[in-house]
């Protein structure tokens, strides 16, 4: 069992994470309590989203990097067709956000599976149709938190568990916490108990192979990419409840290479075929905790985008030798 | 082989007659704005910056990589190049000619892309890993260096004689146009006469095979990536004399463009296959079309939605060109068993 445990990329990362944890908690006390935990499940579950979205497209042995895109595109197109009718409901805005969100992912599944594009650079193109048409034809007013829908101001505020503090003040985990929980868990099952999970690995390890073992992939690239634009257009929700504003021109750009560089450091392979979730989510705690704490260390915010790339490029580094160094074993002429 | 060739022909005709179609409809159209010395001038000043980066992507895409890093490597060059700039009062009190100062800034530049390429390179050959998720990586990190070094701000206060570069002529010919035809009929003469072209071509058509006769994938791969990123300075240092500063952040669409016209111009992105021809018709159909936009001053969002849409439809017909009719009913049958 240990010497199962120790082979696995994810036991090395958690012990990182435990061993930084340590250390920031020396210089910080106030980190590792409650409410600051509860606080970093909050502002990052969004990201820990597309972290999901994102790993399922790997493991399909696909690179998709319009989910920014898509987000901003599902969050926008919601909250403006709230404001015209009126309405202020919550489930809508999901709704309308989840679907649009899933059209453009289905608009993704359709050019790669058909054409059997690149997947990077399908999502590059589509990336850029999905934004300059949504700043087109639906518009490029910001929606600021006066104009917002309470419903969104009250999704963000709500919490599924309270807890007080000292001085009879209290605070929270937010319901954030049950949307990202209920995701991991449908992916988890998806992946490990379905056939649709088995065939998303099939086809990330190897079109040829899953294509005689008899799983169809058109129809797991469909199921892939919608998924991803669905979990974007979650995320859509989520992020607006959170800044309660909106603005269609900021696109997240950073927010996609913080998003790889989890997934990568997560030990997802990204050829495809191979990558687990709890690495994926570690992966996510990892690049949280390095964020937040980079300022304690005596490092200025301008260091942030250098060490997403280098952990990005020492991540895949670490991952790719590993198995460079097992393909050497097994005597492979074709590296 | 005849086969490719002669698909390679007919798919240059197909580009040249659009470029005559896009400037023609041009003139017709817009013939008091469009057809004007000015205009010319300023379009020949423009591409050159995303036509050298679509270059360096499109000779890593011919090996069968790509490299997204460019346009980071662009910026964090820029700013080696103008900072030595930036400190000529400094450097003119110790004594150095303007001469000398811009020399140097120019090799800083260079020396910056190439050394980022040659990172890129390393990464993918001695790791081992895919060149798309490399790129994509040391891409973040450029960048962060850039911002690092300027800490977000813009670099400004060049010596005038240094803007010559970027905004000046030689019998009318503006001389980013200049840089870039001697630049790419090098990169041209490089893939058609050098071994290391002949080698790259091969390389990408098939690595194995490539290996098999006797070729150092490693060693003309990291080549590959080291001469994109010599592009990249190259552009970075036309781009920090037009724009007479330097902020980190620059030319963050030219990545889109860059992809684009390289496909457009016959590249294929799994490799073998390319030239500076078809993407030099490319560039000039591309930027005939965004002048034409920008005279009829549509919005960048709408430019950025229709060079999305035009990347996307020119792999598409790309797809249908490859595919002949045979191999398209093969395909089809295929499609309708389930499989691919």
């Amino acid at each position: 069992m240990i010497a199962k445990l120790l082979r696995r990329n994810e036991t090395y990362l958690f012990f990182v994470i435990m061993a930084f944890s340590l250390v920031v908690t020396m210089i910080n006390p106030t980190f590792l309590t409650v409410e600051n935990m509860f606080d970093l499940v909050k502002s990052s579950s969004g990201m820990a989203i597309l972290a999901v979205g994102f790993f399922v497209g790997l493991l399909a042995g696909g690179i998709d990097i319009s989910f920014p895109a898509i987000a901003i595109a599902g969050q926008y197109i919601a909250v403006n067709t709230l404001i015209a009718l009126g309405v202020d409901n919550l489930l809508l805005a999901f709704v309308l956000s989840c679907a649009v969100g899933t059209a453009m992912g289905a608009i993704n599944a359709f050019f790669i599976s058909a054409f059997r594009m690149p997947a990077l650079i399908v999502t590059l193109g589509t990336s850029n149709i999905f934004h300059g048409a949504l700043l087109v034809f639906v518009g490029t007013r910001a929606i600021n938190t006066g104009q917002l829908p309470d419903c969104f101001k009250a999704f963000g505020h709500m919490h599924v568990l309270t807890l007080t503090r000292a001085d009879g003040t209290t605070y929270g985990l937010s319901v954030f916490a049950v949307v990202l929980l209920g995701i991991i868990v449908v992916t988890w099952f998806l992946l490990k108990h379905t056939l649709l999970g088995k065939s998303i690995y099939a086809v990330g390890g190897s079109y040829e192979s899953s294509k005689r073992a008899g799983f169809s992939i058109n129809r797991t690239l469909f199921f892939v990419y919608s998924y991803i634009g669905f979990l974007s257009g979650i995320m859509g929700v989520m992020h607006l409840s959170l800044i309660r504003y909106s603005n269609p021109n900021y696109i997240v750009d950073t927010e996609l290479l913080k998003v790889i560089a989890a997934v990568v450091i997560g030990g997802s392979k990204i050829t495809g075929g191979s990558g687990t979730l709890v690495g994926t989510l570690l992966g996510v705690v990892m690049m949280v905790i390095l964020e937040k704490n980079l300022v304690l260390i005596g490092l200025s915010s301008y260091w942030h985008q250098f060490f997403t790339g280098l952990i990005i490029v020492l991540g895949v580094s670490i991952t790719h030798y590993q198995s460079k160094l097992q393909s050497k074993k097994s005597l492979s002429f074709a590296d | 082989m005849i086969e490719k060739v002669r698909r390679g022909k007919s798919e240059e005709l197909t580009l040249v007659i659009i470029t005559v179609g896009a400037v023609a409809a041009m003139s017709l159209f817009l013939p008091d704005k469009f057809l004007t010395l000015t205009n010319f001038q300023s379009m020949a000043s423009q591409f050159p910056e995303y036509g050298l980066l679509a270059l360096g992507i499109m000779l890593t895409m011919i090996t069968g990589g790509i490299d997204l890093s460019v346009v980071s490597i662009a910026n964090l060059s820029g700013v080696a190049g103008a900072m030595v700039l930036a400190s000529h009062t400094k450097a003119l009190a110790l004594g150095l000619s303007p001469a000398t100062i811009i020399f140097l800034a120019i090799l800083a530049a260079l020396a910056v892309g190439a050394i980022c390429g040659f990172i890129n390179g390393f990464v993918i050959t001695a790791v081992g890993v895919p060149a798309i998720i490399a790129t994509l990586g040391t891409n973040g990190l450029f960048m962060g260096v850039a911002i690092i070094l300027t800490e977000g701000h813009g670099i400004r206060g060049f010596p005038e004689e240094f803007l010559f570069i970027g905004s000046g002529t030689i019998l009318h010919l503006p001389m980013p146009l200049i840089i870039f035809v001697l630049v790419a009929s090098m990169v041209a003469l490089m893939l058609r006469k050098s071994s290391q072209g002949f080698k790259m071509y091969m390389l990408g058509s098939s690595p194995l095979a490539a290996r098999f006769s006797g070729i150092n994938n490693n060693k003309v791969l990291i080549k590959t990536y080291l001469l994109s990123g010599l592009l990249a300075g190259i552009a970075a240092i036309i781009i920090i004399s037009r724009v007479n500063s330097m902020r980190p952040g620059y030319g963050y669409a030219y990545l889109l463009l860059g992809v684009l016209i390289a496909i457009l111009g016959g590249t294929n992105p799994d490799g073998g296959r390319g030239g500076v021809l078809g993407l030099s018709m490319a560039i000039v159909i591309l930027q005939v079309l965004q002048s034409g936009l920008n005279i009829l001053s549509f919005s960048p969002f709408l430019k950025k939605f229709i060079w999305g849409l035009i990347l996307i439809l020119v792999m598409v017909i790309t797809y249908f060109q490859t595919y002949t009719w045979s191999g398209r009913r093969l395909i089809q049958n295929s499609l309708k068993t389930g499989a691919s």
